[in-house]
């Protein structure tokens, strides 16, 4: 097994069409993915890396009995292309892009809670299960098959753990980003729950940051639900503070945001804390993690 | 990007919003004549985009003429928060029978907007969320059904206010929500919202933070973005595409994302101090690159320059030939240490080798800022 993504997931390639949709694309086909079609409208009946590209969504799951979506479209057209998507009947979505008004990914992801459907990003380098197939840009050299999850919330720092667990043999399960903006298509609980139910993880790690309150959130459900082993990491502690204006999100989140805040919530959860990215190479020996 | 307050008080009125009499002013000379027009006493505030700025003598009454020219001169002299006052706003010194609280934001957990009010407005009212939460209440909005009038009332009902402020507040709740949709806003703001001795309320501070990401679609005219930062790299940052945050260290960073370029300054920070903060995001070009070398070597006295980039979406080779060319170009003499790693790393060092820069080709990012370390030692 593995979360989200194995070899049996036919995915489909939204603005495949463009430079970094057909890039990615050759990427994603030299990494085994089964890449079953491209949709770019208006460019239907071509192809891009030998895939058929289709007009609409709707064609391309009809034709190609695609289940499984990433979106390399221009952050402007992002919105409507993802409520298609929805609606042809896809139930994963990886969103790439960067830059996608907060508005526009409220009512993304308030559509794809009513429809059920798993969605992640925006600004996610996307999900990669190591020997079986990647949805999204994570370079494929940093990783290796194995049964450790790691779920990041910075694209460059998933590539940087998986990196350093590859060196010392301790492959992945499923890598997950979960997008870097201040709202995000899934909270981090909801991707805890995945890996701990999937029978192919051992153990997870954590790559959180100053800001938000995903992490804390998570520790709840950490000290509830979770019986694997957790290590967390969160960057962010010599990061100048911004100059914050207006008291509206202090009194919602009260003293949620800070790197110390996050650390005692999760370290009170049972988590532990990786003081910095090196130190995850001795807690997966330490645990025996391979 | 956050807007002055002298710019968000205008939104506010012309969405209806009540507002003081006031004027904006560059010297003294117009902090006068806009005084004259309103009557003393009046309210300076200078107009500075930082939090916390009452508390930082920000905001000052004047009774006098005399008054005023003191504390207009001094005000337009000084810094606040680091930030110099170009602008001070002048306005009516309203009569005050309560302060109230007012601001909508994103709520980035529930990926919904959140509407907050309380009864106890002003400069601690994060204070008051922490102590008396009975005083502060909240809604989220759902963004597929949408906002109504009735939600605003039957929040306030909750605060135990009476019916005739209920229905002035739920007003202007309708009106801020209605600014903050249009300009896509993620924070705005009335704090405070005052209740006149005749009970008629008026907004008399006002934040507005627009969404970076919607600007081009926002169809109301806005100030110009990269005018207003002040510090001149973070504006030549923001001029060639990239996030810079100034520091005061010496040690300068590119990294190709905002999580591996916090991580570095944090490992940096350990035994040396980072310089500035800068990330590409990921539209890396031989180009870009070239420009976030001269961006980081405006600073005088950099010891040493860390490159940290992973080739996802980006083309590191590519980054790597603007590096390079900026090296020969401008005989760069400090150390460079580079860390690339992904889709053609090979590639990418040998282009790094051919300049002398320092290639770390192990993942870890310690590995690379030990041989930043060795490299410049201690100083």
């Amino acid at each position: 097994m593995s979360i989200l993504i194995d070899d049996s997931t036919r995915v489909i390639v939204q603005g495949i069409t463009g430079r970094i949709g057909s890039v990615q694309t050759h990427w994603m086909l030299e990494y085994g993915t089964r890449v079953v079609g491209g949709v770019t409208p208006g460019k239907g009946g071509t192809t891009v890396e030998g895939v058929p590209v289709f007009d609409s969504v709707l064609e391309a799951v009809k034709e190609t009995g695609a289940n499984a979506s990433v979106f390399f479209v221009p952050a402007a057209f992002v919105l409507d292309a993802f409520l298609e998507t929805i609606d042809a009947g896809i139930k994963l979505i990886v969103v790439v892009p960067e830059h996608i008004p907060v508005r526009d990914v409220m009512k993304m992801r308030s559509y794809a809670v009513e429809k059920g459907v798993f969605a992640l990003g925006p600004t996610t380098p996307g999900i990669l299960s190591p020997g079986k197939g990647k949805m999204g840009i994570m370079p494929a050299s940093l990783f290796a098959p194995g049964r450790v999850g790691i779920i990041s919330r910075s694209g460059t720092l998933s590539y940087e753990f998986a990196g350093i667990l590859s060196e010392v043999n301790v492959g992945q399960s499923t890598v997950v980003g979960m997008g870097a903006d201040p709202v995000v298509l899934r909270n981090l609980a909801d991707i805890l729950e995945l890996f701990e139910r999937d029978t192919d993880t051992d153990a997870v790690i954590i790559v959180g940051e100053v800001g938000g309150e995903q992490e804390e959130k998570a520790a709840g459900f950490i000290s509830r639900r979770m019986t694997k082993p957790v290590a967390a990491y969160i960057a962010g502690r010599q990061s100048p503070q911004g100059k914050r204006m207006g008291h509206a999100g202090a009194i919602v989140r009260g003293a949620a945001g800070t790197v110390d805040g996050k650390q005692k919530e999760l370290r009170a959860a049972g988590v532990e804390i990786l003081e910095s990215p090196i130190h995850v190479a001795d807690w997966a020996r330490k645990n025996n993690l391979r | 990007m956050r807007l002055h307050e002298y710019e968000t008080l205008d939104i506010f009125e012309q969405n209806r919003i009540p507002v003081p009499r006031r004027g904006i002013a560059g010297t003294t000379h117009e902090a006068l004549q806009i005084a004259g027009e309103i009557g003393f006493p009046v309210m300076l505030k200078a107009q500075v985009l930082a939090g916390g700025r009452g508390l930082a003598g920000g905001v000052r009454v004047a009774l006098t003429q005399d008054e005023l020219e003191d504390v207009a001169e001094e005000m337009l002299s000084s810094d606040i928060k680091g930030l110099p006052v170009r602008k001070v706003l002048v306005c009516e010194k309203a009569a005050i029978e309560k302060e109230l609280y007012l601001g909508i934001t994103v709520d980035g957990y529930s990926g919904r907007p959140v509407i907050v009010v309380s009864t106890e407005g002003g400069m601690l009212i994060e204070e008051t969320a922490r102590n008396s939460p009975e005083k502060v209440a909240s809604i989220h909005i759902d963004p597929s059904f949408g906002y109504y009038p009735y939600l605003a009332r039957s929040l306030l009902r909750r605060l135990g206010l009476k019916e005739q402020l209920i229905a002035s507040w739920s007003d202007i709740i309708g009106q801020l929500y209605n600014i903050a949709r249009r300009y896509e806003a993620l924070i705005a703001e009335i704090n405070p919202l005052v209740v006149r001795p005749n009970g008629g309320l008026l907004a008399v501070d006002a934040v507005l933070e627009v969404d970076d990401s919607a600007l081009s679609r926002i169809r109301f005219p806005l100030p110009d973005r990269i005018d207003r930062i002040e510090n001149p790299l973070e504006r030549r940052g923001r001029e060639i595409g990239v996030t810079y945050v100034d520091l005061d260290g010496d040690i300068g960073l590119i990294s190709s994302g905002a999580g591996l370029g916090m991580a570095s300054m944090d490992i940096i920070g350990e035994k040396m101090k980072p310089a500035n903060f800068l990330e590409t995001g990921g539209g890396i070009t031989a180009d870009l690159l070239y420009k976030c070398m001269e961006l980081i070597m405006m600073k005088p006295d950099l010891r040493a320059i860390f490159i940290n980039v992973y080739g996802g979406i980006n083309p590191i080779h590519e980054g790597a030939k603007g590096v390079v060319r900026y090296i020969h170009e401008r005989n760069v003499r400090i150390p460079v240490v580079a860390k690339a790693l992904g889709n053609r790393q090979e590639e990418t060092w040998e282009i790094f080798r051919s300049a002398g820069v320092h290639v770390v080709t192990e993942t870890a990012t310690e590995k690379a800022i030990d041989k930043l370390y060795e490299l410049v030692g201690r100083g």
